[in-house]
């Protein structure tokens, strides 16, 4: 009984802790949403609201990957050459012999089968993240280069209507996704994955298969990134070799928005959600406002750094009062 | 057997030796690569990575990593031509101008970091995206030819049959040798990498060094950025570009540690050649730019398989 009430104790402690900081950021991204729609009243309407998730949901499936990775203590700089790949994949497989199911198939498995190879020489030959992921995503943008040289390829059009025409499919999709995590999360390697990030010692003296779930992390973020590159497919109707590039520093940028750290187990899936959903309203208004693509560059990354500096200031600045 | 030993024990000199048997097996096997213009030009390329390695050295062994080397290389590229008064016959004044801007933009990096606290991978990647933008609107998105004398000498001259971009190269490296190795700011460096909370509490101040040091790897961009306009004559967006990596790469190739607190420059010099030999080897073979863009990563992996691990946990 007694270990019981304990344990919820610790359980509700460690929940307090980690979404800390969380209650700031809900109130931020409301704001945002709440000046986006007196902007542009148009995404209240269910057209204009299935175009705003579609623009999001690449972002946000990235954003798990990355902040998957990055609550495992690890990171990835290989989401844009792999968006691009899953799309060229996607573009190159449809019309095959399998067709549709075949090609998601594919884009599905090559994600899994990459994220395991980076996972395994990360956690068994010890070779830090950072540049095998940077290695690998030279050797990624290569083979994408010599499946598809140049932009084309071919997407059904019935799978780009579904996916990016006038229906919310792409938040159902986000939701059931973000449902599978939580289930996910209630197995021990999903939970193993969080531990192993926070304390690998500790994780591994409890019994939990450190290695296996730094494999099973990047496993996962490397199928969430080439399903991410098969949506960006089916939203352009073609395969572009090259579309992911802005999507590594984004999914980065997103998780550290949502107050994912960098040294593994500090931050929630919820909260690097969130950042994305920043992230993705203030490219959107950019867009709107009609700022050309260079002057975005510019703004994003005034924007980053400004939002990654301004809580770390007014908690220094509240701690010295 | 010992002597074994001793080389896998001292990855700086793993990767000397490394670097010697490529070159042996290449010059018996390949016609023409061990010709002295040949292997005078590898140096001559590697000269450029050694340099902008030279400040990634530094900061990666505080524990931080700067992912703005290539932006700054091309910053430096297009704007030293740009800004270069024609008053001045030398272009000296120029070269003045653009090392400034390029120790400022390091300076930033430092600041945030320091100051704002945004994590430095963040901060640099952030600052990479804010250049490229105002790049473009700056500069226009077309290439400028360099006409600033100084830096074609540098470029272009040779001393005594040696390159002068090799011999910048070794000045560099007596300098941050010096500076790692003999002075007691290097001291802190290490000790900021090794544990940055042990090294406050000893009296370091974190926010003081990590400005000196992103400014250093600004700085040493910024002379990467000039040597590789005087190679090339023009700059143009993207020049920097194939830096970034290969910085890091040489870095890590060279033994030290990702993580900060352990290594030396004496690793990334070989490591700088290394890669470049590789490059060569990958252009010697024809292929289509996916599959060297293959090679180059595979190779990259392998060559870290060797040289790179982390000390094991």
């Amino acid at each position: 009984m007694s270990a019981v009430s304990s344990s919820g104790w610790l359980y509700g402690a460690i929940q307090r802790r980690r979404n800390r900081g969380l209650g700031g950021l809900y109130l931020v991204v409301a704001a945002f949403l709440i000046l986006y729609a007196v902007l542009f009243p148009g995404i209240l309407s269910v057209g204009g609201f299935s175009k705003f998730t579609q623009n999001w949901f690449p972002l946000a499936l990235v954003t798990m990957a990355q902040a998957l990775l990055m609550l495992n203590g690890g990171i990835t700089l290989a989401i844009g050459p792999l968006v691009s790949l899953g799309a060229v994949i996607a573009a190159t497989t449809m019309d095959g012999m399998f067709g549709v199911p075949g090609g998601i198939l594919a884009v599905a498995l090559t994600g899994l089968a990459i994220g395991t190879v980076i996972g395994a020489i990360v956690a068994h030959l010890r070779l830090p993240a950072i540049i095998v992921t940077l290695a690998g995503s030279f050797i990624i943008t290569g083979v994408a280069l010599i499946l598809l040289p140049r932009p084309g390829g071919f997407i059904p059009d019935w799978l780009s209507n579904t996916l990016a025409g006038h229906t919310p499919v792409a938040f159902l999709l986000l939701v059931v996704v973000l449902l599978l995590w939580k289930a996910f999360l209630a197995t021990p390697l999903g939970l193993g994955i969080y531990a192993a990030g926070d304390n690998p010692v500790g994780a591994f003296r409890s019994g939990v298969p450190v290695e296996r779930a730094k494999i099973a992390a990047f496993a996962l973020s490397g199928l969430l990134t080439a399903l991410a590159g098969l949506f960006v497919a089916a939203q352009t109707g073609s395969g572009d070799p090259v579309i992911g590039a802005p999507f590594t520093l984004n999914s980065i940028a997103a998780a550290v928005l949502g107050g994912v750290g960098f040294l593994g187990g500090k931050g929630t899936m919820r909260g690097a959600i969130c950042g994305s959903l920043l992230l993705s309203v203030m490219i959107n208004v950019m867009f709107f406002l009609g700022f050309p693509p260079v002057a975005q560059y510019v703004a994003q990354g005034l924007i980053i750094v400004g939002a990654v500096a301004v809580p770390e200031l007014l908690k220094s600045w509240r701690a010295r009062r | 057997m010992n002597a074994v030993k001793t080389i896998f024990r001292n990855p700086p000199l793993l990767t000397f030796v490394l670097v010697a048997l490529v070159w042996l097996v290449a010059s018996f096997t390949l016609r023409g690569f061990g010709a002295y213009g040949h292997l005078r030009y590898l140096l001559e390329l590697a000269a450029v990575i050694g340099i902008a390695a030279a400040g990634q050295t530094l900061v990666i062994l505080m524990g931080g990593i700067d992912l703005s080397v290539g932006a700054v290389i091309t910053v430096t590229a297009i704007l030293l031509p740009l800004i270069s008064p024609a008053w001045d016959p030398t272009g000296l004044v120029g070269i003045a101008l653009a090392l400034s801007i390029a120790t400022g933009i390091g300076v930033l990096n430092g600041a945030g970091a320091a100051y704002l606290r945004v994590p430095p991978i963040i901060m640099t990647l952030a600052m990479a995206t804010f250049l490229q933008g105002l790049l473009v609107i700056v500069a226009g998105g077309s290439a400028v030819t360099v006409s600033n004398p100084a830096v074609i000498l540098l470029g272009q001259s040779r001393p005594l049959g040696v390159p002068s971009g090799v011999l910048l190269w070794l000045a560099v490296s007596a300098v941050v040798l010096i500076l790692i190795h003999r002075m007691p700011i290097g001291a802190r460096f290490l000790a900021i990498g090794a544990n940055p909370l042990a090294a406050r509490l000893s009296g370091v101040s974190l926010p003081r060094n990590t400005l000196i040091l992103y400014a250093l790897s600004g700085f040493f961009a910024g002379l990467a950025g000039i040597l590789v306009l005087g190679m090339n004559r023009q700059g143009y967006v993207g020049i920097g570009d194939p830096y970034l990596l290969t910085s890091i790469a040489a870095v890590v190739l060279g033994g030290t540690s990702i993580l900060g607190g352990r290594g030396t420059y004496a690793g990334t010099i070989p490591g700088a050649i290394l890669l470049v030999t590789t490059t060569a080897l990958i252009t010697v073979v024809n292929a289509s730019p996916g599959w060297r863009s293959i090679m180059f990563g595979t190779l990259i992996l392998a060559l870290l398989l060797v040289s790179g691990r982390e000390a094991r946990r």
